[in-house]
């Protein structure tokens, strides 16, 4: 870790005044410091800010410094997003982690994470070491020649199912971005993940109201069953009426460069009858367009069958 | 039941490893790593790093630390770093900067510039086989190729042809990294020509000996302190890096030094258990009978060759009985870091091809797996005449079965909702050794004893074997004896490793107590003494004689002697000539596999044993118990990742995969306990490695149970087990 010089501004207005790499429960920014990846001379804790609250009211608020846990067990928090985060890291992550450094997060690529190795995203044109390394845990979908990673957020892809948008304070002012816009595919500027301007911070983010959102779930795929990211995870959530699915939505993660929405499965999906067999061909479509690398093809597969798990699930009862 | 002497210590925070000392004046070390496979070096530039704030040194192969590879009878020659420009892994180290601070000396490294000549790198076992070449003779001396065949049986195929059911397939074993909670690391301090080192080793005496032979000095002048080890599994069995570097630059600086290899690092700088390949033919009677098998094995190993993983060694030349044996140990040379004894070496990935392939058989003849191997049940191992000295496999499985409900699992499984459920069994042994140890007993006036010896307990519990076994010899209460390990002032206690510490330091109490009670007897009737002329004897921690008693402390307060010290040692001896001895034990594990998405977990586990007399029943389950963890591991989880260009692809604990506790069920483990004499007094049989042998093939086994698909390498992957 290089040397920093750390400041604690307590107002919105401070923070964006002073240039510097935001703190807030620091569970990837010290991470990548600590590795050399990230080497920001000023660091700004924004921990004071009032950037706090959970709002259940109308659809949802919640305050982009507010903690994985404490969202994770507020009543009124839709299933798909208290499963997909307490499926995340650990419980002592959760407590350090906010919602805002969640989205934030950057990927999990040991190549990202390695500077002896040459990564585009990390040093812009120095190649891609995981097109032809070790991309087991790798992206088939969005993907471009110059980078392969995941967005390794679970909470994005919930979020991304639920339409949710992110609300940015620069000194510009405010705006609201759809997370679906926020997220950047990596085509030639991998080092581009997302919309948030220099100075910028997320300050809330907004998910629109969907009271069928209530029946909705997260099924997470991975190497061990607690603490690792996802191989393959699906956010869905269906509104079933009469044994025929009125409307859903499905999103995908682990596979993707960025949380990953499968529309013509929700297309598919609607109208049809909640049946295994529908579930099962509406998911044909998951993998459209997947690109798959050396290590990495059965994750073709497992979308397709993480997608129909979950919404039997769904449908069926969970079947521990 | 005695709970862990040092257990309050530990989990309070206060056992003071090796990295946990500090001196005044301490400088801090950082090692530079190689980024390249293969090569040499052309040039360090070193202006920067030299200039940054802090440091002290810094030292390359064109500036080295004057250091030799010492060489021990145990465990071959140690390399040490800088001593020349080659490259033959990547992540070897090839630099050391010292500064005033761990942060100012890591951030200098990080400005060291290395220019390599790279060359090509040879890193895939698999690309490699076609170039194995024959292993050294194994531990025992025994031939890298030998078979045993029936009189008239001319080779091995011979003797698989002639059989009516034949098996045969080809098995991997993914390397892997003793990961122990301690990283290697070391604080180094010269005071008055004595250097001490504080590091953590599996033994004391042995790391004082590398350490004066690398650095040419005196033995007497070099002093290993180590009494708590946050673990080892084989990997601290040689002396590590920072250990050479920070005594070296203790000496060169004149500062104590602390060097720690950070996680990272301790993945290349180290050394790992290597990856195999194993080719298994067996042939069979109808009934199960035995009648050959081959087992060909190949270790993967690094460019000097120094570490071979002994799979057909380890298990198919002693397991069963059968007419025909035939096994091969080769081995890969590679650019790839070094590789060494990790937990059960040769048995645990060895086992995980032959139980596979039993299992395998058990199918095609469509027996039960535990059926099989008891009509396989071996008196001795193949072609050697001394018998098993006590055996108890078969009381293993029996019990193992009746536990674990063996009788209502089905060849083809069951389900329980969308979940496919299997169970898989396995063989595990593991040979019962002693090495040779040397333990001190001191009585003291104070009524309390002392049991000192300069081996290790990484974790494994040795230290509570102490006074238990010292309690037991002296007929004291254990709570009256100190033990007292890792210091290689103490008597030589050799190396904890092999699951024999318990066994030979055991054995060695049992002969030394018997003489410092001798002595304390001979010293209370000598003339002026309290027994002075009295016939005396001993019980109880009292000398008798002529009607009266008195403590041991009484006797010595009575003579003015403070204490009495005698010595006893123990190796292995006669009784090898006279049996063949080995551990034994039953593994049984149940997974459940989804049926849509693939994961494997396991959902109960049992482990029954044959080892002996147990001596702490706790340590002996907790031992057991970590040992099985880390075959569902090395089953589901762990494997090292080489990249092309010798990488390490996953070499840090974020990307190496060990379970956590959501992956590990209750863990039942049991002993069936027959106390084995023939084998040393105590009547105990090591139990340290056992653990792990054959639970990775009962992982296996039970996947196969459940999904009616084999896979034949581990770690055992989600897309092992997805359908097309
Ligand atoms: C071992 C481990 C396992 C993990 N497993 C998972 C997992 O399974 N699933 C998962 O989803 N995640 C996982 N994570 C990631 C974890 O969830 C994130 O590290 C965490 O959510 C980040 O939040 P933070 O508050 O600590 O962010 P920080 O580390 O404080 O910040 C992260 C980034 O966001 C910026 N930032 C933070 N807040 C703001 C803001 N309000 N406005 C603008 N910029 C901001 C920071 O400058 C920084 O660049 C894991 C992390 C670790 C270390």
């Amino acid at each position: 870790m290089r040397q920093f010089e750390l400041s604690a501004p307590e107002t919105v207005d401070d923070a964006l005044a002073s240039p510097g790499a935001f703190l807030a429960g620091g569970t990837t920014l010290v991470d990548l410091m600590k590795l050399d990846v990230m080497t920001p001379h000023r660091v700004l804790d924004i921990n004071a800010l009032p950037l706090r609250g959970i709002d259940t009211q109308d659809g949802l608020r919640i305050g982009a410094l507010e903690r994985m846990s404490d969202v994770a067990a507020h009543p009124g928090i839709y299933p798909v997003i208290s499963r997909a985060l307490l499926q995340s890291a650990s419980q002592q992550l959760r407590n350090m982690a906010s919602i805002g450094g969640n989205l934030l997060q950057r990927t999990r690529c040991s190549y990202f994470r390695d500077v002896a190795m040459p990564c585009n995203k990390r040093e812009p044109g120095s190649g891609c070491s995981a097109i032809t390394g070790a991309n087991r845990m790798h992206a088939v979908l969005g993907t471009s020649d110059a980078c392969v990673a995941t967005h390794a957020s679970d909470l994005a892809v919930a979020l991304i199912a639920l339409d949710a948008q992110v609300r940015l304070v620069g000194s510009d002012g405010t705006r609201t971005v759809a997370l679906a816009d926020f997220y950047r595919l990596p085509g030639a500027t991998p080092e581009v993940e997302n919309d948030l301007r220099p100075g910028e911070l997320v300050a809330e983010v907004v998910v629109p109201r969907l009271d069928w959102a209530a029946h909705s779930t997260y099924v997470k795929v991975r190497d061990r069953q607690s603490y690792e990211f996802a191989l393959c995870s699906a956010a869905v959530a269906l509104d079933v009426r009469d044994g025929r699915v009125v409307d859903a939505r499905v999103a995908v993660g682990g596979v993707a460069s960025v949380p990953w929405r499968l529309r013509t499965v929700e297309a598919a999906l609607r109208g049809s009858p909640a049946t295994q067999a529908s579930f099962e061909a509406a998911a044909e479509a998951a993998a459209e367009g997947a690109r798959p690398l050396s290590d990495n093809a059965f994750k073709v597969s497992l979308m397709k069958r993480t997608v129909v798990r979950a919404l039997l699930e769904l449908t069926e009862g969970s079947r521990a | 039941m005695t709970s862990r002497l040092d257990g309050p210590l530990k989990v309070t925070g206060r056992a003071t490893y090796g990295a946990d000392n500090n001196f005044p004046g301490m400088a801090h070390g950082y090692v530079v790593l190689s980024t390249i496979a293969h090569g040499e070096i052309e040039a360090m530039d070193v202006t920067a790093a030299k200039s940054a704030p802090g440091v002290l040194a810094v030292y390359s192969p064109f500036d080295p630390l004057a250091l030799r590879a010492p060489t021990s009878s145990l465990l071959g020659e140690t390399w040490v770093p800088m001593q020349d420009r080659n490259v033959a892994y990547y992540g070897q180290p090839i630099g050391f900067v010292v500064a005033e601070t761990y942060e100012q000396a890591r951030d200098a490294a990080m400005l060291v510039e290395v220019s390599y000549r790279a060359l090509p790198a040879l890193t895939s076992l698999r690309d490699g086989l076609a170039t194995a070449e024959d292993a050294p003779p194994a531990m025992d001396g025994s031939p890298p190729s030998l078979s045993v065949l029936a009189d008239g049986v001319e080779s091995i195929e011979d003797a698989l042809a002639a059989s009516p059911v034949v098996v045969e397939a080809t098995y991997a074993t993914a390397g892997q990294n003793h990961a122990a909670m301690e990283p290697h690391s070391a604080v180094a301090v010269w005071d008055s020509g004595v250097l001490t080192v504080y590091s953590g080793t599996q033994g004391a005496d042995l790391q004082a000996a590398d350490v004066a032979s690398a650095l040419r000095e005196e033995p007497a002048s070099v002093h290993s302190v180590n009494p708590f080890v946050g673990g080892a599994f084989g990997g601290k069995g040689k002396t590590s890096i920072p250990t050479f570097l920070a005594a070296a630059a203790a000496r060169a600086l004149d500062r104590p030094v602390k060097t720690a290899l950070s996680r990272e690092q301790v993945f290349t700088a180290t050394a790992n258990r290597p990856a195999t390949v194993q080719a298994i033919s067996l042939g069979a009677e109808r009934n199960g009978t035995l009648n050959a098998i081959r087992h060909d094995s190949w270790s993967a190993t690094p460019m000097d060759r120094s570490f071979v993983e002994p799979t057909s060694h380890g298990t198919s030349r002693e397991w069963y009985s059968t007419r025909n044996l035939a096994i091969s140990q080769k081995m890969v040379p590679l650019n790839i870091p070094p590789t060494t004894f990790m937990r059960a070496p040769g048995e645990a990935p060895g086992s995980f091809a032959l139980e596979s392939a039993i299992d395998e058989l058990a199918v095609a003849l469509d027996l039960d797996p535990i059926e099989l191997r008891q009509r396989n049940n071996s008196a001795a191992p193949p072609g050697r005449d001394l018998q098993w000295s006590s055996k108890h496999l078969d009381e293993c499985f029996r019990v193992g079965a009746a536990r674990f409900g063996w009788s209502e699992r089905t060849p083809q499984g069951r389900t329980d909702g969308d979940w496919l459920v299997g169970l898989g069994t396995a063989t595990a042994m593991f040979p019962a050794m002693r090495f040779p140890a040397t333990v001190g007993i001191t009585l003291h006036d104070d009524d309390t004893a002392e049991v000192a010896t300069s081996g290790a307990d990484p974790g494994t519990g040795l230290l509570t074997v102490l006074s238990l076994v010292g309690g037991e010899s002296l007929d004291i209460a254990p709570e009256k004896v100190t033990p007292r390990l890792g210091d290689s002032s103490f008597p030589a206690g050799g190396m904890s490793g092999g699951s024999t510490a318990t066994a030979s330091a055991g054995s060695a109490i049992m002969v030394a107590a018997p003489r410092v009670i001798d002595d304390l007897l001979a010293l209370a009737s000598s003339p002026g003494a309290p027994f002075e002329g009295a016939e005396v004897s001993y019980a109880d921690g009292r000398v008798l004689g002529g009607g009266a008693s008195m403590t041991f402390g009484e006797v010595l307060h009575a003579v003015g002697r403070p204490s009495i010290t005698a010595t006893g040692s123990s190796a292995a001896g006669e009784e090898m000539t006279k049996h063949s001895f080995s551990s034994f034990g039953a593994q049984f594990c149940e997974v459940r596999v989804h049926r849509w998405t693939r994961e494997v977990r396991v959902s109960r586990m049992l482990g029954v044993f044959d080892a002996g007399r147990i001596i702490n029943a706790q340590a002996a389950r907790s031992q057991i118990m970590g040992g099985m963890i880390w075959g569902v591991s090395a089953a589901l989880h762990e494997g090292l990742e080489t990249e092309a260009n010798g990488r390490t692809a996953n070499g840090d604990l974020a990307s190496y995969l060990v379970p956590v506790n959501a992956d590990i069920p209750d863990v039942d483990v049991h002993f069936v306990e027959h106390p084995d004499t023939l084998h040393n007094d105590l009547g105990a049989r090591g139990l340290g490695e056992i653990g792990t042998v054959g639970m990775a093939a009962a992982v296996a086994n039970a996947v196969h149970n459940a999904t009616g698909i084999r896979v034949r390498h581990i770690p055992i992957m989600i897309e092992d087990l997805l359908p097309e």
